[in-house]
């Protein structure tokens, strides 16, 4: 799910930068630091949507640096267990398939694809239903639940479910629309 | 990450549910602190705890008593299938649920008192800061459409990278969005708030693009809880959405 936040970092400047665009330099550097930066308790920074406010700068003993506290707004994206998500497969094996939702990988396991559907290896592995009505492959769309969420200080992975009601396949790469 | 009855919540086999804080021995609930818990272990909709984990079982009203409605596949309507029975098959398989915490199998529970939390529910509590916004898939999709544009300009420049999240963000955002516009999806949906109807839940709602009530309540279930007060509403939302929908 995205959500808009404000956050804090304190961004360090060298004194070179100094000068009339002191500003314009801390914005560059800090959508260069934090844009596309992933962290466990917000999820993926997507992008910067304004500064806020810039506070005052320190400068640190001994080396010269300033230290600007910057307020931001920006776009993050974040699963949460029991978000429904659309995403799309990017690799199948016997243990599940990975899929992804933007920039988060979801893996669902084997035994949380309904059981009526099976592991078919070859060329393109995929999962199907005993009369092979429904095919989940790579680059297939499926809708599934997010069931647990692992996250650390700069990655999230996410384990899905497609076995429950509504849940499953939306669109198949091989079939005819 | 505990799977049964959470930490700190413990049900007596008279039924009668206690917290471990404020247990008292005649069974009482004392009327403050103590949440009441089912005896059954989908609980995550019932009980607000911090360190909880559970994953989201499908809700106690949805599971059916025995716990062994049949598993159904794929987006099939109306019938109710038992997640928890899934991951009875899983905890047989004996790996796979370890790490990631999810109910065991559903016995049909008791109803509860307190209105049932969605997992995103509790997680945009206690998690999110608190002066963050939760944007539709839609809102999102116009934002950073219009950041695109910007980039797109910046981009020029070889010196600046585009970030792979946001060209993996954004493209989510536009292929999920089912609506023309954002706004129009507000409007309609804004009203459920009245009615206790979350933020999450009606995000929720909007990224689903659900074409039937029946459909909601099983991907929302926490919608389920205030079923008599939103019934009708949501049902409305969702006829004024198909409109919205069918002029993409």
């Amino acid at each position: 799910m995205f959500f808009h936040i404000v956050l804090e970092r304190n961004m360090q400047l060298h004194p070179r930068h100094f000068g009339p665009h002191l500003r314009d330099k801390l914005v560059a550097k800090l959508m260069k630091d934090v844009e596309g930066t992933c962290s466990g308790r917000h999820g993926f920074v997507v992008a910067i949507t304004g500064v806020e406010d810039v506070g005052k700068g320190l400068i640190r003993e001994g080396t010269g640096f300033v230290t600007f506290p910057v307020k931001y707004q920006c776009v993050v994206f974040r699963p949460f267990k029991g978000e429904i998500l659309e995403a799309v497969v990017t690799m199948v094996n016997k243990m599940g398939f990975f899929a992804e939702a933007g920039p988060v990988q979801i893996f669902v396991s084997n035994h949380l694809i309904p059981d009526d559907m099976e592991f078919q290896s070859g060329d393109v592995p995929n999962y199907t239903t005993s009369d092979g009505s429904v095919k989940i492959q790579k680059e297939s769309e499926v809708r599934l639940k997010i069931i647990g969420t692992r996250v650390d200080a700069t990655e999230i992975f996410c384990i899905g479910t497609i076995k429950d009601d509504y849940l499953g396949i939306i669109s198949d790469p091989g079939a005819a629309s | 990450m505990s799977g049964r009855g959470g930490k700190g919540f413990y049900s007596t086999p008279d039924g009668n549910y206690h917290s471990t804080r404020t247990g008292t021995p005649n069974g009482r609930q004392s009327p403050v602190d103590i949440i009441p818990i089912s005896d059954s272990e989908s609980e995550s909709e019932d009980y607000f705890e911090e360190t909880s984990t559970h994953s989201k079982s499908n809700g106690k009203a949805h599971s059916k008593p025995n716990g062994k409605a049949s598993s159904d596949s794929l987006k099939t309507g109306g019938k109710t299938s038992s997640f928890s029975e899934g991951l009875m098959g899983s905890g047989k398989g004996g790996k796979g649920s370890a790490s990631f915490s999810v109910g065991k199998g559903g016995k049909g529970s008791a109803s509860n008192a307190k209105p049932a939390k969605s997992d995103p529910e509790l997680k945009l509590e206690l998690d999110m800061p608190p002066n963050s916004r939760i944007l539709m898939d839609c809102e999102a999709a116009e934002m950073l459409q219009q950041i695109h544009e910007h980039m797109a300009i910046l981009s020029e420049d070889p010196k600046i990278k585009i970030p792979e999240s946001f060209d993996k963000a954004f493209q989510y955002a536009k292929e999920g969005n089912h609506f023309t516009t954002a706004k129009s999806v507000k409007q309609i949906l804004e009203p459920l708030k009245k009615y206790g109807v979350t933020d999450g839940e009606i995000c929720m709602i909007a990224n689903i693009g659900p074409e039937t009530i029946e459909e909601v309540y099983a991907l929302v279930p926490s919608l389920k809880a205030t079923k008599e007060l939103n019934e009708s509403l949501v049902t409305e939302a969702l006829d004024a959405l198909a409109n919205i929908k069918a002029s993409k």
